[in-house]
């Protein structure tokens, strides 16, 4: 049995690389780059439910830290005479206007500055609690925005940076949104997974177990800044420009909508809805924009589609707390229970028959 | 030297005295009771022992060390385990979770080793899994070892609460009322249970409990408490004759 | 700096805080009552000065009326979002309240950017407010000395309602146990949604001379000044008052004083409220005049 699950594993990994290959070779540019939207918000979705949802630290500071990386990687992989270009208004600062860094190693160390920025914030914030915790984190995004946006020779003000190298495909993207997915479900289930699950459960009876709140609540912070840092480097060069105003708390609003549709404290529940999410978005930009049908146009109103989203949320908070998957996961047992159960299948009947008697 | 000894150990909230001048030693193997009625400041001394608060004054040593104003991970890594009043289980995870997450503090591993379960880890894992299994094997749940732990009956609850304690390897355990909310044959079977890991675990057993059968049945020494004061303290036979624990108890009665 | 700019900064900073003040005690009532930051606080703050907007300038009525009831439907809006987001969800984590509170901001806003379109409007300016006053060198809006008063009036009905009113004691029952309160006879669900009613009430005057003052509204103008009241309100202690009222003061002379004496910081001028919450829950997490508040173990 357990051969045979390893195998539909297999296969369903083949399947969706045979997709991707077929996606990019016949989707247009707008399709792929919806694609590439859904992968980077998986990072996004679980770093964050690494935080939120698993270890049940409310943190809202999510935009500061993706920030962090997309300038990182935006400043250090752009040529020289785009920097030139870009800093009309002051000269870029040494010694960032003369070097030029592959993709990787900038996206990395987009991800460790992102870490790092985690530590400095959580070392005060990760004493508080609850909403204390969520305002604190809210003021810190708030104030990596207002640095990013005062610090005129590194980051450009509020022109922001443009023409960043379009290094992002496909490839980078789903490959390293499973890079994620793989690495969250195995930290998840180990000894450290187990432990920011008791935080979460219950913090004084784990401070009693001999969890030290303060070292693990850091842990999980900085791991899901890195990832997040990772996530706005891929998103920087998506987009090829970066600017501070995107990072406001409405990028958060965004991905906290993801983890808590999918189910806060569910990697399963994060990747489903960060794929729902971010192409429903899309789907819903035609409430913002005008539609024209040859006879008449329907003039697109502006903000209706946050207005749905947002009516969205609460109703998912009241009438459906725990999401798509609350904190459970996928497993071949259960997707074979699902679909016995489904009524069209036979077998399913049969089964359940039998199963009653 | 007693194994744990609280000297003149006091705690205020505001103007309130929950604990006044509380001097408890323990013993290594004694099994000491603490009882007293509702709202005396048993829960309370718990709470200070086990690093939840600070004390406002004195100070506690354990195995010869000062452990005052340690935090409650650190105090229950130097070997002091406990239950709470209230239950407190993981209450989301398996029962299986639950022991095992006690047994974190032993590991050694860093996140990334245990991530990418290099060897070290695995070895730690395997050796955590089969303890944890025999605790839950002890205490009679290994059977629902998969359960979601807010599912088990409260009895249940109870020993797994106690189990979770033990995986933490303690030499001093804390029981706020194991025997709370039990019938009598549950009870009858608790008190062994607790002679049992104590011989066991060499332990040390600290406990708070109100029904007196269990009190009087396995305690060496008992401790008791009325407004945060300790009124009184000694063998079973002391205690059960002591006018001002009568008194604590029962009320002064006007022709006394 | 000369007397002169010293005592101007002064004054603006006096009026500033005094506007914090007003929002900040919705925000201090509210989690008092709930344990919840109510994040729509801010979007009812911005709608106050909607409702002002088209009463004077669509619907032309005299602007004491329009007060009135700009006032009067704030509360109800506050209200309503009380019931249709928050009470749902009473028993529920902390957690998805907080969640919902962020959704219900979030679709105030867009809904007024639908409704209103994103672009600022101008705030009718009305001259009994706005006009200028000569005071010695110096020349100061009518509104510099109105709003403190206005809040300092507002502030004792608010303080005497609270501690000698029926449905006062019951504010403060209900911010103490809801259980309790409720097995003495207290509508808690009324007592409630009467508490948002006032903080949301508090925050429409504050709204209205916030748009008399800077005459310029937008869908986004929430954002903003909510942050920096419920800072404010944890400055001064979350859940006391008269701690909303001092926070609000602190934040408005702090703001105003470092811009004008450092410049060179104007950039970094929102950011000084985050700073200085941060500090505070460093140093005195429970405020100036909070109350502990510990889990029961």
């Amino acid at each position: 049995m357990k051969n045979k699950k390893n195998l539909y594993t297999l296969i369903s990994i083949v399947l969706v690389f045979l997709f991707l290959v077929y996606a990019n070779k016949n989707f247009d540019s707008y399709q792929i780059r919806i694609m590439n939207l859904c992968a980077i918000y998986v990072i996004l979705g679980l770093s964050m439910n690494l935080i939120n949802g698993f270890t049940g630290l409310f943190s809202l500071g999510h935009a500061g830290f993706m920030a962090i990386g997309a300038y990182t990687t935006a400043i250090l992989t752009m040529p020289l005479a785009v920097k030139e270009s870009n800093f009309f208004l002051a000269p870029m600062a040494a010694p960032l206007n003369s070097i030029v860094w592959p993709f990787v190693p900038a996206l990395l160390l987009g991800g460790l500055l992102s870490a790092a920025a985690a530590f400095v914030i959580g070392a005060p914030a990760l004493r508080l609690k609850g909403d204390y915790l969520a305002i604190a984190t809210l003021g810190f995004g708030e104030i990596i925005r207002i640095l990013i946006t005062n610090a005129q020779r590194v980051t450009n003000g509020a022109l922001g940076l443009k023409g960043i190298p379009d290094t992002t495909n496909i490839w980078w993207t789903f490959g390293i949104a499973a890079l994620t997915i793989v690495f969250m479900t195995l930290l998840i289930n180990s000894s450290y997974g187990r432990a920011f699950k008791a935080i979460r459960e219950d913090e004084i009876a784990a401070e009693n177990m001999g969890i030290s709140l303060f070292k693990h609540k850091m842990l999980a912070f900085i791991i899901g800044a890195f990832f997040a840092g990772i996530g706005g480097g891929l998103l920087g060069s998506l987009l090829g420009t970066v600017d501070p105003k995107p990072f406001n708390f409405m990028m958060t609003f965004n991905i906290l909508f993801i983890i808590v549709l999918g189910g806060m404290g569910s990697i399963t529940g994060t990747v489903i809805s960060a794929f729902i999410v971010t192409i429903s978005m899309e789907a819903l930009r035609v409430l913002d924009s005008s539609i024209n049908l040859g006879f008449m146009v329907i003039p697109g109103i502006t903000g209706m589609r946050m207005v749905i989203y947002s009516l969205l949320l609460i109703v998912v908070i009241i009438y459906f707390r725990r999401g798509l998957m609350g904190t459970s996961e996928f497993s071949w047992d259960k997707a074979f229970e699902f679909f016995k159960r489904l009524p069209l299948s036979k077998g399913g009947a049969k089964n359940a028959v039998t199963k009653n008697k | 030297m007693p194994l744990l000894k609280t000297n003149n150990v006091t705690m205020q909230f505001g103007g309130l005295t929950a604990v006044n001048d509380f001097n408890l030693e323990l013993n290594d193997g004694e099994i000491i009771a603490l009882i007293g009625p509702n709202g005396a400041g048993k829960t309370t001394a718990f709470n200070v022992i086990t690093g939840v608060y600070k004390p406002t004054k004195g100070n506690i040593r354990f195995n010869e060390q000062d452990i005052t104003g340690l935090r409650p991970d650190q105090i229950t890594n130097k070997g002091i385990a406990r239950t709470f009043q209230n239950i407190r289980l993981f209450k989301d995870l398996s029962v299986l979770d639950n022991v095992l997450i006690a047994n974190h503090l032993n590991v050694k591993s860093n996140f990334l080793e245990a991530s990418f379960k290099l060897p070290r880890y695995n070895k730690e894992e395997r050796i955590m899994r089969e303890k944890s299994l025999a605790l839950l094997e002890k205490v009679g749940l290994v059977d629902l070892r998969n359960e979601k732990s807010s599912s088990l009956p409260y009895g249940k609850q109870r020993r797994l609460e106690i189990a979770r304690a033990l995986a933490t390897n303690p030499k001093i355990l804390l029981l706020d009322e194991p025997a709370a909310g039990m019938n009598p044959k549950e009870t009858e079977d608790l008190t062994l249970f607790i002679k049992q890991i104590r011989d066991e675990f060499n332990l040390t057993i600290f406990m708070i409990e109100h029904h007196m059968q269990v009190v009087m049945g396995i305690s060496d020494r008992i401790y008791v408490f009325d407004y945060g004061v300790t009124i009184a303290q000694g063998t079973p036979h002391e205690i059960q004759n002591n006018p001002k624990v009568i008194e604590a108890y029962l009320g002064v009665s006007e022709d006394a | 700096m000369t007397f002169d700019m010293l005592l101007q900064h002064m004054l603006n900073g006096v009026s500033l805080g005094s506007l914090y003040a007003l929002i900040a005690i919705g925000y201090t009532m509210v989690y008092g009552i709930l344990r919840l930051i109510n994040f729509a606080h801010g979007e009812i703050f911005m709608m106050s000065t909607y409702f002002a907007f088209f009463g004077i300038a669509t619907f032309k009525m005299p602007w004491y009326v329009v007060f009135v009831l700009a006032i009067l439907l704030t509360g109800a809006l506050g209200m309503t979002a009380e019931r249709v987001a928050y009470r749902p969800l009473r028993d529920a984590p902390k957690i998805s309240i907080l969640i919902s509170a962020i959704g219900v901001s979030y679709f105030i806003q867009n809904l007024s950017i639908v409704l209103f379109s994103g672009r600022p409007k101008a705030f009718p300016q009305i001259e009994l407010f706005t006009g200028m006053l000569k005071m010695g060198n110096i020349y100061v809006q009518r509104l510099t000395f109105i709003i403190p008063v206005v809040t300092a009036v507002l502030l004792a009905a608010l303080i005497y309602l609270i501690s000698h009113t029926k449905n006062g004691i019951a504010m403060r029952a209900v911010a103490k146990d809801h259980e309790t309160a409720k097995l003495m006879g207290i509508d808690v669900n009324k007592t409630i949604a009467l508490t948002f009613g006032i903080g949301s009430m508090l925050a429409a005057v504050g709204g209205i001379m916030w748009g008399l003052k800077f005459p310029q509204i937008a869908p986004a103008m929430g954002i903003m000044p909510g942050l920096k009241c419920f800072i404010a309100a944890v400055l001064g202690g979350i859940g006391s008052i008269s701690g909303a009222v001092i926070g609000g003061f602190v934040l408005g002379l702090g703001e105003i004083m470092l811009v004008a004496s450092l410049p060179d910081l104007t950039g970094y001028r929102d950011a000084f409220a985050f700073v200085l919450l941060i500090l505070i829950l460093l140093f005195k997490p429970t405020g100036i005049m909070g109350e502990k508040i510990s889990e029961k173990v």
